[in-house]
């Protein structure tokens, strides 16, 4: 038991967490099915499958909300996406190849990693307005600040000894970057675009909570007004299941892709 | 490196070797000290001429800045330190200053890209405009193939490294840098991580591709063994700051075997250069009580 360094064979793993979800998903039937809590404050699990249900399918309207919502969300996350790989992995990678690149862009990007990117979420409404543009430059600004740190500590964490191998080999400085060094840093490239994506889901409730008409945030907060806690419920079931597909899809992709580990 | 005609390059580089000389005069090297106060010297005042292609061997005690005086020959140089601090390098009689591509170095972190085949990784430095400029891509591809069956990896070329041995990846970096038919070969303890058989099996396996591609090669190690085995001269650096205390050369035919290690001529060589090394040690010790 107490060996960190033990395996567990997986379908040991799957069992071992499938009962743990399952235990919380008892308790949290059995406080509602008692009546510990008001359904105001938790609503039951039944009753959060009855809203899915509900949202899943709107007869009058002939269409589905929670759908509509998600694929809001969803190309919301993947703009930003795009442009956070596209512009945030190549300063990260010129971040990484030169320290005089890092010392001059770090200080405007590093404080940024601790600090509260909610709060710019004021000022990027009054330059932005409450429009899609504000929505995606606001996830945008979230990731693309974790993304440019960790995608110049992926090209640092390169060993020095290709780029000198490189060189000796009649490579130009760039080319020695560029051939024996930006290649290997592409496992833990990946890694950080995941983390950003994860990042984005996290903010993408916030994002959509202003100005909300559409969307997984909206269809929360809307929820909320109305005191509808068992959609609110299922909205956020649905946040963490999208967030949880693309996290394992993008987990299996990298290792499809680089199958190999630096020495 | 001259550059080769394409066409004109026989297939197998068993022509004559092209002549080569490098010297060094007066080579001193400090670096500052980490506190600030002064320097350290390292390297202090060598003289060295080499004048054919040959396998020469650098040897010394651990950190006796051999590396150092073969970096420097490489044009390798450590960040904001001048190097050498006084002295000249010059091959073919020309000043060599900075990085160049007369020399290409093999160490022992091999540093073969994982994400590449064997194959690709001996053909990696065709990547770089120097060399892409000066050889077609079928040359490129009949080199490569040629200098995998050289060592013995022929059947190897679709693997990635981690598929290798450590001695099948030191035969890919010494492929990579052979497949460039450079003048000038450094080794930096390149069998130093191998086991004992296989640095055998490597020993042999330079001697044997020295002998179908002869070049200049200066080969540092620590291993007297290895120094006897391999060199047709052995050079014999003392502890720092590092001076030539011997240098003389081995006439005996490689392969040597362990028969010829056992002779009275390898039993007295070994004897002469484990004198001196200890010799410098007790100074070394000496130093450091006073």
């Amino acid at each position: 038991m107490w060996n960190p360094y033990s395996e567990v064979a997986p379908a040991t793993a799957r069992r071992l967490g499938l009962g743990s979800v399952l235990t919380v998903l008892g308790l949290w039937a059995l406080v509602c099915g008692v009546g510990l809590v008001g359904p105001a404050k938790l609503p039951s699990p039944w009753a959060v499958v009855h809203a899915f249900i509900q949202l899943s399918w709107n007869a009058q309207l002939g269409s589905s909300p929670l759908m509509e919502a998600t694929l809001w969300s969803v190309s919301r996350v993947l703009i930003a996406g795009v442009l956070v790989v596209v512009i945030g992995v190549p300063i990260g990678l010129l971040m990484g190849a030169s320290p005089r690149i890092n010392a001059t862009l770090s200080p405007l990007v590093d404080p940024f990693r601790s600090a509260p990117v909610v709060a710019l979420l004021p000022i990027l409404v009054m330059w932005l307005g409450i429009g899609e543009a504000m929505k995606i430059a606001f996830l945008f600004l979230g990731a693309v600040v974790y993304l440019v740190p960790m995608v110049r500590d992926a090209v640092r964490a390169v060993p020095q000894a290709y780029w000198i191998s490189a060189r000796d080999l009649g490579a130009t400085p760039w080319e020695a970057v560029w051939h024996g060094v930006f290649p290997l840093a592409r496992p833990r490239i990946a890694d950080a675009i995941t983390v950003a994506v994860s990042v984005m889901w996290t903010y993408i409730t916030v994002a959509e909570y202003v100005n909300a008409q559409k969307g997984l945030g909206q269809l929360i907060q809307n929820a909320r007004r109305f005191s509808a806690m068992d959609q609110v419920f299922a909205g956020i079931v649905v946040i963490v299941g999208l967030a949880l597909v693309t996290y394992s899809g993008m987990v299996a992709l990298k290792r499809q892709l680089y199958p190999w580990e630096v020495e | 490196m001259t550059p080769n005609v394409d066409t004109a390059e026989p297939v197998a580089a068993s022509a004559s070797p092209a002549p080569v000389s490098m010297r060094l005069t007066g080579i001193v090297q400090e670096y500052p000290r980490a506190d600030g106060a002064g320097a350290v010297r390292v390297v202090d005042g060598i003289d060295l001429e080499f004048a054919r292609p040959s396998i020469n061997m650098l040897l010394g005690p651990s950190g006796c800045g051999k590396s150092t005086v073969l970096r420097m020959m490489g044009g390798v140089r450590p960040f904001g330190v001048k190097t050498p601090t006084t002295g000249r390098i010059e091959i073919d009689g020309r000043p060599c200053e900075g990085a160049h591509d007369d020399v290409v170095m093999v160490f022992q972190r091999y540093a073969n890209r994982p994400d590449l085949t064997v194959h690709d990784n001996v053909a990696f430095p065709f990547r770089f405009r120097l060399w892409k400029k000066q050889i077609s891509a079928s040359m490129v591809e009949q080199r490569v193939k040629e200098m995998l069956e050289m060592v013995g990896l022929g059947g190897k070329a679709n693997l990635r490294p981690a598929q290798l041995s450590g001695g099948q990846n030191q035969r890919v970096a010494l492929a990579r840098a052979l497949v460039l038919r450079p003048r000038i070969l450094l080794m930096d303890e390149p069998f130093g991580a191998l086991d004992a058989q296989t640095r055998e099996e490597m020993q042999q396996q330079l001697v044997s591709l020295w002998e179908q591609q002869q070049c200049l090669i200066v080969f540092v190690t620590h291993d007297i063994t290895e120094a006897l085995l391999l060199g047709d001269r052995v050079i014999l650096l003392s502890n720092p700051p590092a001076k030539v205390t011997d240098d003389f050369t081995i006439t005996e035919r490689r392969p040597r075997s362990a028969l010829w290690l056992r002779s009275t001529e390898a039993q007295q060589l070994e004897e002469r250069l484990l004198r001196q090394l200890h010799a410098g040690a007790k100074r070394g010790q000496v130093r450091v009580t006073v």
